[in-house]
């Protein structure tokens, strides 16, 4: 057998082993609503406005947050000057407040960064601390929450079970609010991937390597069919395009999608950002149990 | 107390004063100890092992109800192999947490002697890229992340890669129990996790979390990751931790957090470095922000940053 003999021998066992292996079902439920619903809001800045825009936009699903705690889950990677590679903290205060006016009856913001141990320190270069305090709203460092272990509703990754952040668990309404990037390795960063946030560091480490380890796209469908985001307002103002999640190049899409489903969401975020959704393989197989991949249009 | 660490920084002219300070935080610390032994992080109820151990390095000289339960609940909780697992009630999985353990439990003068078990289990703990299949692969198929494989730590859990806090870490706690047993090998890990610091700084000084630069592209170094690379490198003649403290310098002048300053300071001091004084101002402006005192992590480390410019004893010493 000479080299290219081999080279191709290789890719097929490769190729017939990646197909085997997403043939059979490997989650335990299927979370897909029977309609999905999607709303494109313009914004040029950020700015007061996303107050109103923002509110408005949720009024268009007739949300039952009534005396519910909310979630917030924003993505604050890393604060480097000049690159938007965090979800906007305007942005995420415009969300405390619109859920809070539809008569929530808490809301906060919790992340776990992934690289950052000094979540305080980002939490204050982002911005997001001035946000938080002007609006009375409470952060929670989900690296640093009470742990549930929890078994994981699919198995993709292999990994069975994680321990998991009370606060999330506990929550009835999480919203992913991602900043809408390439990634990578996993092709984009959405809301999908947004949950990979949940993960604690002080179980997991920071980064949570352990979750690389077992696959991006394995991984985010094990935690996303075990915490499915209820809803989506994804930071699209302005993008990132490049070697995500902390290099690349703003991309002004001008754009916040709300949405009822992770999966239609990044299925249109995706294309936004120049990807099939069927080519990044996390959303491509979350449309078979997690969400639809098309939406209607509000 | 926010507003006495505040009257205090204002209304004094001399920075050795301390000892109020210090008092005032240590008694807050252990009116949050847990009853059932150590400190939970952030929001949590259940205690956690790395804030146990900076809670009791906090209180190390106390006579405290708090300290010695903190030390005989680290003790009930070590796995059988010798590691320490991240929390009370995890799976039964050491983890970087027992090169924490060994650093404060030395640094209280704790009755414990069965450490070999857990030095044992620090040296046959590597990163994973140290394994020859995957220094082939970051050798050769994945390059985007740039870093030589030869040189390898320790993880934050097993079966992943190195990564600077942990090697750290564990390389502070096999200095400090160099003496104990094993030495030859201990004198190579630390050897080699030298080599991985360095040869993972970013390039203008400091370390973030791992690399210091993926896809050809420099990232921007952390203080907290670069204070413990520099308590590991203590060499101060050492050109690549003469480079870390140069960037902690001047990036530690607007920092506002107190768990990043009380880490600078500890470096700092250690480095003979001239910015101490202006670090440790910050420090104490940072004390007195509201937000900053819930976290019981970074006031035990506010408290260990303060002993220790006071002369009482810095935990991550080494090469004493």
């Amino acid at each position: 057998m000479n080299r290219r003999d081999w080279l191709i021998t290789s890719a097929a066992v490769t190729g017939s082993a990646v197909t085997v292996r997403f043939r059979h079902r490997k989650y335990s439920r299927d979370l897909r609503p029977k309609q999905s619903r999607v709303a494109i809001l313009h914004a040029d800045q950020y700015s007061d406005r996303l107050d109103e825009l923002v509110y408005e936009g949720l009024r268009l699903f007739n949300l039952d947050v009534r005396g519910k705690s909310v979630l917030l889950k924003p993505n604050i990677v890393e604060y480097i000057p000049g690159k938007p590679v965090n979800t906007d903290a305007q942005l995420i205060g415009a969300a405390a407040e619109a859920f809070l006016r539809l008569d929530a009856a808490s809301v906060v913001v919790a992340e776990g960064p992934g690289h950052h141990r000094d979540t305080d320190l980002l939490v204050h270069e982002t911005g997001l601390n001035d946000q938080l305090r002007q609006r009375k709203i409470t952060f929670v460092d989900l690296n640093r929450d009470d742990l549930i272990k929890t078994q994981l509703q699919a198995n993709y990754s292999g990994l069975g079970e994680l321990w998991l952040p009370r606060s999330v668990l506990d929550s009835d309404f999480i919203v992913s609010m991602p900043k809408v990037k390439t990634h990578h390795w996993a092709g984009v960063t959405l809301s999908l991937k947004n949950m990979f946030g949940i993960v604690p560091g002080s179980r997991y480490g920071w980064p949570k390597n352990i979750l690389h380890w077992a696959g991006i796209h394995e991984s985010i469908l094990d935690i996303c069919a075990t915490v499915r985001p209820h809803f989506v307002i994804a930071d699209g103002i302005v993008g990132m395009e490049g070697d995500g999640p902390l290099n690349g190049t703003a991309k002004e899409l001008h754009t916040i999608l709300l949405s009822d489903d992770p999966v239609a969401a990044d299925s249109i975020l995706a294309r936004f950002l120049g990807s099939e959704p069927s080519t990044v393989m996390h959303i491509q197989e979350a449309g078979r149990f997690i969400g639809n991949h098309e939406g209607v249009v509000l | 107390m926010c507003m006495r660490v505040f009257r205090q920084i204002f209304c004094l002219k001399n920075l050795i004063f301390f000892m109020g300070l210090v008092e005032d935080l240590q008694a807050e610390i252990e009116a949050r100890s847990l009853t059932k032994g150590g400190w939970a992080s952030g929001n949590g109820s259940r205690a956690s092992v790395e804030t146990t151990c900076y809670g009791l390095m906090a209180l190390h000289d106390r006579r405290s109800d708090a300290r010695d339960i903190a030390i005989d609940f680290l003790l009930q909780i070590q796995n059988r192999d010798g590691s320490w697992p991240a929390f009370d009630g995890d799976d039964a999985e050491g983890c970087w947490t027992t090169a924490t353990v060994l650093i404060a439990l030395r640094f209280a003068n704790a009755q414990f002697t069965d450490f070999e078990k857990s030095i044992s289990w620090l040296l046959a703990n590597k990163g994973r890229e140290g394994h020859w299949f995957w220094k082939w692969k970051f050798k050769t198929v994945d390059r985007a992340v740039q870093f030589n494989p030869d040189k390898s730590g320790w993880p934050w859990f097993p079966g992943t890669v190195s990564w600077i806090i942990p090697t750290a870490f564990t390389m502070i706690a096999l200095s400090q129990w160099l003496p104990c047993c094993r030495a030859g090998e201990i004198r190579n890990r630390i050897e080699l996790g030298m080599e991985m610091l360095r040869d993972r700084a970013c390039p203008q000084g400091g370390w973030n979390a791992g690399n210091g630069i993926v896809f050809g592209a420099a990232l921007k170094p952390h203080i907290d990751s670069t204070a413990i690379a520099l308590l590991a490198l203590s060499d101060n003649a050492d050109p690549i931790a003469i480079q870390g403290v140069k960037w902690l310098r001047l990036d530690c002048i607007d920092c506002s957090s107190v768990y990043s300053l009380s880490w600078a300071t500890l470096a700092l001091l250690m480095h003979r470095d001239g910015a101490l004084n202006r670090c440790v101002v910050n420090l104490l402006r940072a004390l007195s922000a509201n937000s900053s005192v819930s976290n019981i992590e970074a006031l035990s480390l506010a408290v260990i940053a303060i002993n220790a410019v006071q002369g009482n004893g810095n935990p991550f010493q080494v090469g004493v």
